[in-house]
Formats: C-alpha cells, sequence, structure tokens
C-alpha cells in the first residue's frame, strides 16, 4: 500500500525522463537501464488521432498533449504516483524554450512533482564514462548534434548540429522504395523505420566510393503487413545512410562536424577530443556506422582542406556501458542519483516564487557573481 | 448504457474547463463541484498482475522492477506464454537398461508458436519458476560509477556548506578579546581544530574508478554482410528489442521471456478538498469501488429524446429527457449560458478562491511549524505548497440559440421499485403542459425550442447550450452542520442537436 512508501526517512526515487524527437526514455535515477522506450505520440483526446508529441502547432496544444503523453508514462509504464516526486530532465543545450517551459508547467502545475532538475544531454552522458572531456555526438532522429565537453564544461561556441539523422535516412529510403515498387502510393513512417532497421546497414569508404562498380548485396523481400510484399534491392539497403556522409554544397557531412569542431576549438583542446570522441543516439546503432565515421575521419584528415589545419594522427572512440540510444538517460540517471539531485533542483517553491525557468542563455541565470553586480 | 452515454451529445462542463459526457464526469459531495479525470489527481493504489491477478504491495512491486514473479511474456508477440509439458525418458542412473519417463517443462506461446526451446532454454523440471534471469552485463560498472558521483556529489555539498561557516576577517580582532588565540594559533600553523564540532570530513576518499578508456578499433561490418542473404524471420523488430530496453537483441535466437509488466489500480482525489472522488477495492478481481462519486449518481441527466428537423433560422422542438438519480427531490430550472464578460468574472472568482483557500493551508501549516518541527525533519509528511492549473474558458462555437422554458421543473426523488410498478401514476405537480410532455417515476421529458444559426451549415451540426440549475441535498455532515442542506447547484450544458437540414446544397 502506498502508505509505506517514502515514509520520511528514505526519499521517494526520482525519475528520469529523456524526451526525444522519435522515441522518449523514461526510468527510475539510480538504475542501469530505462524502464520502457516509447515512441514520442500520443492520441490527441480532440481529434482522437495519434500524432507525435513534437508537432505540436501551438503552446495549448503542447500542454494537451504533454498532459496525455506523460500521465500514460506515469500510469502505464513506471506505476508511480508523479505527485511529490522529483524528476530529472534530460534535454539537449539546444532545446527551444517554449518546450521547457511548456514541460515545466506541465510537469508543476498538473502533475504537482517537488522539483526539477534539468540535466544536459551532451555533458551528462560523459557521468557513464567516468572521463571529464569527450567530444560528444548525438545522432538522433531530426538531427545530428555535436557539443565538445571539456573538463566538465560544454564548449558551447564549437557545436554542430546538421539535420542529418534517422529523418533524413527515412524519407531517402522512402523515396528509393516508392520508385522502385511503383504500384505502392505511400509506406507508413513505421514500415520503413523497420525496413531500415531490420535490413540496412552503413557500407564501407572503400564501398561507397564505387558503389556503380562493386557487387550488390542481396536483395530483400519484404512482407508488408504479412502480405503486400515490398522488394528492397540491395543497392538500397546498403545505399540509404549515405545521406549522413555525402557532402552537401556547404560541404558538410555527419564526419566533417567532428572535425570542423575540432577546429573551432583552441589548439590545446584538440588532441584530447580528437581521442574521446563518444557517439550516441540511436541512428548510431546502425550496423557499421561507427566504422565509417573513424574511416570517413581518417580519409578527411587526407584532404587540403583539413591536412593543412589539424595535426591529428589518431581518433578514439568510448564504449559506453549502455545502448547507444539510453546513453543519454543512463548519464541523467547516474547524475540523478546522487546528491546533486537535491542540491541543484528547482523546487516547486523557487517555480512560484519566480515563476520562470532557469536556462543557460539566460544572462539573468548564467553568469557569475561578481559580473552579475556589474550588470 | 455504454451507447447511450459514450457519443458526445449531451456534455456537461467541469469546474475545470474541460465538455466531458456525464459518464465520464465525478462529483466532488464535499465542494459540491464537478471534477472530471483531467483536473482531479490521481494516484496509484495498487499493483496487480494482468495475468493471475495476485496482488502485490507497493512496496514488493517497486523491488521486482513491476514485474509479476509468475508470469512470463513472449519476447517474440508481447503476449503471455504459457508452461507446457512433456514426458522425456531418459536413462534409469541405477539400470542402464531401463528408462524413465519423467515430465520436462517449457515456455510457449499460444499467439506466436515462440517456444523456449527455439532459443535454446533448457526445460524445466519444475512447472513454476526456475527460468534464468538476464543481468545487465554493464550494471556492476555502472553502480561503480553511481558511487563514484554520489561521493562526489556529497563532497561538493560539504563544500558548499562549510563555505557557510567561514568567519569574516574582521572580526579576527576579537579573538584576543574573547581568548581564541590558541585556537587561531593552531589554525595558521595548518593543524586540525580541536574539538569536535563543525564538520568532519565524512567522506572519507573517493572510491577510484577506472575512467573509460577510448580505443582506435570500432565495430566494424560483419565481412559476410555483402553477401550474406537476409532472412527477415531471424533479425528481430524494433518493438521486440524496445521491449527490453537493457539488451535490445538484434537476433530471433537472443530473444528470452522477460515478466510480465504490472498494472495498477488508479484512485482519484480532488485537488481543493482532497477528498477521494474514486477509490477502487484493493482486490485485483473486483470491479467495485469503494468510493465512486460519479456524476451520473448525483447530477440530474440529460437525454435527448427526439428533435425536429433542424432549418437555418427556423424554431424546431428539441425534447430532452430529465432524470433525477439522488434520493431527495429536485428543483431544475434552465438559464441561458452567461456572457463572455460574466464568464471570465466568475473564472476569476474561481480562482481568488483557490488563492485564498491556499494561504489558508499555508498558515495553517505555519502554526503546525512552530508547535513541532517533524516537518523540517521529515520534510515529506509536511504538506507542500500546491500549485495546480486555473480554470480554462470553455472552448466551442455555439451554432444554435435556444428558447428554454420559463418555469421549473420538479423532479421526484428516485424510487427503485417504481421501475415495477405499472399501476397509474398520479403526480402533484402543477405541471406547465406547454413544458412538461410527460412523467415517469424521477423523469420528465422537456420541451426546449432550438433555432440553428448561420454557421451550423460551416460546422456541419447544432450545438446549444444553457446552464441548468437544480437544487442538490448535501448529505455529507461535517463539523460545522450536522443536517443535511439544500443548495442551489449550476451547470452549463451543451446539447449537440444534431445536423441541419438542407445544409448540404
Amino acid at each position: 500500500m502506498p502508505l509505506y512508501e517514502g515514509i520520511g526517512l528514505t526519499e521517494k526515487q526520482a525519475v528520469v525522463i529523456d524526451i526525444g524527437a522519435a522515441y522518449t526514455k523514461f526510468g527510475f535515477a539510480g538504475e542501469s537501464g530505462p524502464r520502457c522506450i516509447v515512441r514520442t505520440e500520443i492520441k490527441c483526446p480532440e481529434t482522437k488521432q495519434v500524432k507525435k508529441v513534437l508537432n505540436y502547432s501551438s503552446e495549448e496544444e503542447l500542454y494537451d498533449l504533454l498532459v496525455e503523453f506523460i500521465h500514460v508514462l506515469y500510469f502505464r509504464h513506471l506505476l508511480v504516483s508523479p505527485k511529490d516526486r522529483r524528476v530529472v530532465i534530460v534535454e539537449s543545450l539546444l532545446c527551444p524554450t517554449a518546450f521547457r517551459e511548456t514541460l515545466a508547467k506541465v510537469l508543476f502545475r498538473h502533475f504537482e512533482v517537488s522539483s526539477i532538475l534539468f540535466v544536459p544531454s551532451h555533458l551528462v552522458s560523459l557521468c557513464t564514462l567516468g572521463v571529464n572531456t569527450a567530444l560528444v555526438l548525438d545522432v538522433g532522429y531530426v538531427e545530428a548534434i555535436l557539443i565538445p565537453v571539456f573538463e566538465g564544461v560544454p564548449v558551447l561556441h564549437a557545436w554542430q548540429a546538421q539535420p542529418r539523422a534517422a529523418e533524413a535516412v527515412q524519407s531517402s529510403l522512402k523515396a528509393s522504395l516508392l520508385n522502385i515498387n511503383s504500384e505502392k502510393e505511400d509506406f507508413p513512417e513505421s514500415t520503413i523505420e523497420d525496413i531500415k532497421v531490420r535490413t540496412c546497414f552503413v557500407t564501407s569508404l572503400t564501398r561507397a566510393t564505387q558503389l556503380e562498380a562493386v557487387d550488390q548485396p542481396p536483395d530483400v523481400v519484404y512482407r508488408e503487413g504479412g502480405s503486400e510484399i515490398v522488394h528492397i534491392p540491395g543497392k538500397v539497403r546498403e545505399t540509404v545512410y549515405e545521406v549522413l556522409f555525402e557532402q552537401d554544397n556547404d560541404q558538410m557531412s555527419v564526419s566533417t562536424m567532428i572535425l570542423d569542431a575540432i577546429i573551432k576549438c583552441p589548439i590545446d583542446m584538440r588532441k584530447p577530443l580528437a581521442e574521446n570522441i563518444l557517439v550516441i543516439g540511436g541512428t548510431a546503432m546502425a550496423p557499421g556506422f561507427k566504422a565509417r565515421l573513424l574511416d570517413e575521419l581518417k580519409h578527411l584528415l587526407q584532404q587540403p582542406k583539413y591536412a593543412s589545419r589539424l595535426a591529428l594522427k589518431t581518433f578514439k572512440f568510448h564504449k559506453p556501458p549502455a545502448k547507444e540510444n539510453y546513453v543519454a538517460w543512463l548519464g541523467g540517471a547516474i547524475f540523478g542519483g546522487t546528491d546533486m539531485i537535491s542540491t541543484r533542483s528547482l523546487t516547486k517553491e523557487a517555480y512560484v516564487k519566480h515563476s520562470s525557468l532557469p536556462d543557460w542563455a539566460d544572462l539573468s541565470y548564467n553568469c557569475r557573481e561578481e559580473d552579475k553586480i556589474s550588470l | 448504457m455504454a451507447f447511450l452515454l459514450q457519443p458526445d451529445i449531451v456534455r456537461y462542463n467541469c469546474t475545470c474547463g474541460s465538455l466531458k459526457p456525464i459518464s465520464r464526469i465525478y462529483f466532488c459531495r464535499h465542494c459540491l463541484k464537478i471534477r472530471c479525470g483531467y483536473c482531479v489527481c490521481h494516484e496509484v493504489d495498487s499493483h496487480y498482475c494482468a495475468n493471475c491477478l495476485e496482488n502485490l504491495p507497493s512496496s514488493e512491486a517497486r523491488l521486482k522492477k513491476n514485474r509479476c514473479a509468475a508470469c512470463l511474456d513472449c519476447p517474440s508477440c508481447l503476449n503471455t506464454v504459457s508452461t507446457r509439458s512433456t514426458n522425456i525418458s531418459t536413462q534409469n542412473p541405477d539400470d542402464p537398461n531401463k528408462t524413465v519417463t519423467r515430465k520436462a517443462y517449457y515456455l510457449a506461446c499460444g499467439f506466436c508458436r515462440w517456444t523456449s526451446r527455439d532459443v535454446g532454454l533448457p526445460d524445466q523440471t519444475v512447472a513454476t519458476g526456475g527460468w534464468p534471469e538476464r543481468e545487465n552485463v554493464h550494471a556492476a560498472r555502472i553502480s561503480s560509477l553511481l558511487e563514484h558521483y554520489k561521493v562526489l556529489a556529497l563532497r561538493e555539498r560539504q563544500e558548499k556548506e562549510r563555505k557557510k561557516f567561514i568567519p569574516r576577517r574582521s572580526y579576527l580582532h576579537f579573538s584576543d578579546k574573547f581568548g581564541l588565540t590558541a585556537m587561531m594559533a593552531r589554525k595558521r600553523a595548518g593543524l586540525p581544530t580541536l574539538g569536535g564540532v563543525g564538520i568532519k570530513d565524512e567522506t572519507g576518499s573517493i572510491p577510484d574508478i577506472i575512467p573509460s578508456e577510448a580505443v582506435e578499433e570500432v565495430d566494424s561490418l560483419p565481412a559476410d554482410i555483402y553477401i550474406k542473404p537476409v532472412d527477415l524471420a531471424q533479425v528481430t523488430t524494433l518493438s521486440q528489442r524496445l521491449a527490453q530496453p537493457e539488451f535490445q537483441p538484434e537476433l530471433v535466437s537472443d530473444l528470452f521471456p522477460a515478466h510480465k509488466h504490472l498494472m495498477i489500480k488508479r484512485s482519484q482525489r480532488c485537488r481543493s478538498c482532497e477528498h477521494n472522488v474514486s477509490k477502487p477495492e484493493y482486490n485485483p478481481g473486483s470491479i467495485k469501488f469503494k468510493i465512486q462519486l460519479a456524476a451520473y449518481y448525483h447530477v440530474p441527466e440529460i437525454r435527448i429524446v427526439t428533435c425536429e428537423l433542424l432549418r437555418i433560422g427556423q424554431e424546431s422542438q428539441l425534447i430532452i429527457r430529465l432524470c433525477n438519480p439522488t434520493q431527495h427531490q429536485t428543483v431544475i430550472q434552465f438559464l441561458p449560458l452567461p456572457s463572455a464578460e460574466e464568464d471570465l468574472e466568475e473564472r476569476e472568482k474561481e480562482i481568488e478562491e483557490k488563492k485564498k483557500k491556499q494561504a489558508e493551508k499555508k498558515d495553517a501549516e505555519k502554526t503546525s511549524q512552530g508547535r513541532d518541527d517533524v516537518s523540517i525533519l521529515l520534510p515529506s509528511l509536511s504538506r507542500q505548497t500546491s500549485i495546480s492549473e486555473d480554470p480554462r474558458p470553455v472552448n466551442v462555437k455555439l451554432t444554435g440559440d435556444v428558447i428554454l422554458p420559463s418555469s421549473s421543473v420538479v423532479l421526484p426523488p428516485r424510487d427503485d421499485a417504481a421501475e415495477y410498478d405499472d399501476s397509474g401514476e398520479t403526480y402533484h405537480f402543477q405541471d406547465d403542459p406547454k413544458v412538461v410532455m410527460w412523467r415517469k417515476a424521477n423523469k420528465a421529458a422537456v420541451k426546449i425550442a432550438v433555432v440553428p444559426l448561420d454557421s451550423a451549415t460551416e460546422a456541419g451540426h447544432v450545438l446549444v447550450g444553457f446552464v441548468m440549475k437544480y437544487t442538490y441535498v448535501n448529505t455529507m455532515a461535517t463539523l460545522d452542520q450536522k443536517e443535511p442542506q439544500k443548495v442551489d447547484l449550476k451547470v452549463k450544458v451543451f446539447i449537440n442537436a444534431g445536423k441541419t437540414v438542407g445544409a448540404c446544397t
């Protein structure tokens, strides 16, 4: 019975939530894995249509969607009362202000949580490694975001973001499948995702440079819904992930993001960053992704654009003790499992008093004491 | 019943501003207000397994990570697996020439034909349990990381607190006066201060962890990926992978059964008076409630009987049936909807009232804090400041005018026996025949005139609204009053009268 739980002697276990564009990771602080990874979508209370939470048109709509979505998370998956329980939110540093403010409002006003701790996903991912310096590349659904972290401080001016992630891969896969299976009009997003996860892979750099010449990998016959047959040529399986690595008109790709970020960093940081690369996010789980990334980096170093500016020889990758898609969540769970949750959280009282949310981009929160006086 | 109440034809306006059919709203008998699923506080009441219907106390459920100890899920189709038994014959260890048959148990899914033999799980000799549990391979590493950061965080906290206790330098000259020189001398010499007061370094040393070592080699593609045909039946789908977040197996041969996730019974609490509006019985097999303050038992119910053809700009008759569900006689009156300004005023009044209540609560808390310090020691025992959502405006567009009956309608109390009483009913109510069509027991049919507006063509239906004022007998005994009290309550009702005729052109 709920009476026994946290009768003051032990504090209630905090919950950790990482709302991603495609999937939300949700679980308890101090545990080794999330309790659930679910799609960030919910049946809209008005139109009764399943809708992605992040496809909101107004803050009011987002508020309603978040209320429904978080209600399901608590009562279907975690099975605890949200009231008077602490929350750790793992968020990107580039998270829109409107979203985080609405999320805080939902949690404080509707679910009456006792405190919220916002942690930046790139920074806390380092908690899973036990290191202080790493170049963190998060390849998620909508975009790939890179923020180097040096001695525990995110190097913000070197940040990189590119819309090259799962969404780009899936739209390229959909386009080529529709091209081949001309009798089909459209594929549902879930089918495309399933085909991508189960059949596609990231090919090696040597093959990618001569895609026309090499022998194609075997074709796959995919049964959509168990009956309809979709032909997936081997070439499509091999090439869908190329959107991530092809350089666009600005000569940007996922691999140049890493080198560009290193160039933007001071010279003393460059070697440690290049030797501490951490790749997180669900898209990084694609077979061959990291091998390709490493090859690309080595190849790009030979190019005149970078050869003259970078004297790096090696790139080293970290292996976090978790699957890539929940590394950031795990970092939040480790961080939230410590005393930090009581010293650094935004309490309900503070939220009511100031009725605003601390944000790193806001100078009234993010500057040193002595600077504050001059401001 | 479900058919009659489910469609959103007649919707009541909840105090929070949402519109719901009467089957979806509560009536708090303590604040005498309508509440709905959106504006009550949901709480987890009891955990149970949906398969074996076993009730688990919440502490045990937490220990078992919200999973049933006995029931297992199929990793392939996520339905419950069942245990099957077979007879297997083995050699008798005493006499090699003879064989003995014994029972062996394995798991099988009745939906997708997955069995535990598919993945090489050995058969069990007992029917219940004993299936090997999988551990996260990184669990030890993660817990050592957690320990490390815990000590780091504790240290940071202590340093922060220590800073608060550093005496200000300007007071140092007082030290001689109060005989503190010896202590200062020790401090200057860098020796630890005498006495046990102050903060001791309790944290000890930070447990060493080996920081993760970055490597130059990464997982490369399997060499045969370019030539090996893919057997989709052997590759897991994303939902199968995400059902086990810590393992996320990629091949069907790595799928292991997972314990069944528990479900909960919820209780609902009114946010303003903190009384339960709904509380289920603990027994998972029971569908009854200990407390169920559904509006269906307290607020007069409205149903549409018939409606004349609706033409834009023309008056047509809408007949609604009122039903009194309470044990007391009620008087129902119809009023037009308040204007936008009045509405706003009302909502502001509501917010004001809420604030006043909170201030009272805070005061009460302060006095109790003065009395004993239990709330300081155990912060979770004291009630936290409560901030809740403000009521919202109703977000609908009316597409029809309504002409309401001026006289009130009296409804007799509910009498379950009257249902079976066929004898001629005589009523002593002075009904206006223009208003009341017919009566039966606690029900009455009432005429209302509806005039669809031009906007009804666009919206596709005629939506009308009015305020229903009804008398309610409050039988809740409180400290101030023991006697049942008669109160007048109001609720806004919105009726969807249907489509207009000739609107298709």
